[in-house]
């Protein structure tokens, strides 16, 4: 297989599961499956957030990312869950850390 | 068609993101040329795919052969299902070309964004969604051509951003914590993804992670 075959290739199988249950929409709910996805969205970002500055490496590893994570919590409880509050206070904790630790 | 107030709002909302992306882009453009694709072919890859993820797999994994690259492929897209779900079901009955469209950035960050938007009360999510989506595709697949370009004279990995990201979505889950069960979730989240990132590939880690978070979401009851 050459690589513009596997490129095309895992755009298929990406675009597939994108699009699987877009195609034809079913309501969904209750029960175990409506309360599994409507928590799905938040366990997803936070498992994001957690690989990335908990696990920047593939495994769990003590770096400024750890700084950031702090500040990104303190950021959003005293700017009130605020996306730029969150963004910002990590941001200033993570540069701030590693100016004077390095990593 | 720029009076509708959330397409307006969809792009405000997403220019952090179009930063962040594009540097993905270039961080992504880089990585494939180092792995011996061609500019041409690394460009392409990022206007048909558009997913940062299953192409930094799929260049990671270049000389091991296609089998693992699609297997990560295919890992990395589980956990599209329930984000179309969830999708379908915040934009309502729409015309099939519409939700192909839709479908195709199918992505964390204007997924987030979306679902972030549909709390707050936007009134056209559709509109809301092409804005970021269209922010995310311009920034990303010019920050590939940078990357594979001229690639050799930046360092995008020493930006941070990847904690920039890690921040975003930070961002994005902190509105959705309200009630005990989001804290339950939200605290199996960050434990099923550490367990993961010790026994599981990378591809794999935080699919597995989420689903085993909402699994528990589900049985917590309300």
């Amino acid at each position: 297989m050459n690589d513009l075959t596997l490129i095309l290739a895992v755009a298929v199988v990406t675009y597939m599961s994108r699009v699987a249950f877009l195609l034809k929409p079913r309501p969904v709910t209750g029960g175990p499956l409506g309360r599994f996805l409507s928590v799905f969205p938040l366990a997803l970002f936070v498992a994001i957030a957690t690989t990335e500055l908990a696990a920047p490496r593939g495994t769990p590893a003590i770096t400024p990312g750890l700084a950031a994570a702090l500040g990104g919590v303190v950021g959003g409880i005293v700017f009130r869950r605020s996306l730029v509050g969150v963004l910002a206070v990590g941001a200033f904790a993570f540069y701030g850390v590693r100016a004077v630790v390095g990593g | 068609m720029f009076d509708n107030p959330s397409l307006r709002k969809g792009f405000r909302d997403s220019i952090l993101i179009l930063v962040a992306v594009a540097a993905f882009g270039v961080a992504y453009g880089v990585l494939a040329i180092d792995a011996g694709l061609s500019p041409w072919l690394t460009l392409f890859s990022s206007l048909i795919i558009v997913s940062g993820a299953a192409q930094f797999a799929m260049v990671g994994l270049l000389a091991a052969g296609p089998a693992p690259v699609l297997v990560a492929a295919t890992g990395l897209g589980l956990r599209h299902l329930p984000m179309s779900v969830t999708l379908a079901r915040l934009i309502g009955p729409q015309p099939l070309r519409t939700r192909l469209r839709l479908a195709f950035i199918l992505v964390d960050e204007t997924f987030g964004l979306t679902v972030r938007a549909a709390s707050a009360g936007v009134e056209d999510l559709v509109a809301y969604k092409t804005a970021a989506d269209l922010m995310l595709y311009s920034g990303f697949v010019v920050g590939t051509g940078i990357g594979a370009w001229f690639g050799t004279a930046i360092d995008p990995g020493a930006a941070g951003v990847g904690v920039l990201f890690g921040l975003l979505f930070l961002g994005l889950a902190a509105p959705m914590i309200r009630r005990r069960r989001d804290w339950i979730v939200a605290a199996a989240a960050v434990v099923a993804t550490l367990i993961a990132t010790l026994t599981l590939p990378p591809a794999w880690q935080v699919t597995a992670a989420a689903m085993a978070a909402s699994l528990v979401g589900a049985v917590s009851g309300e």
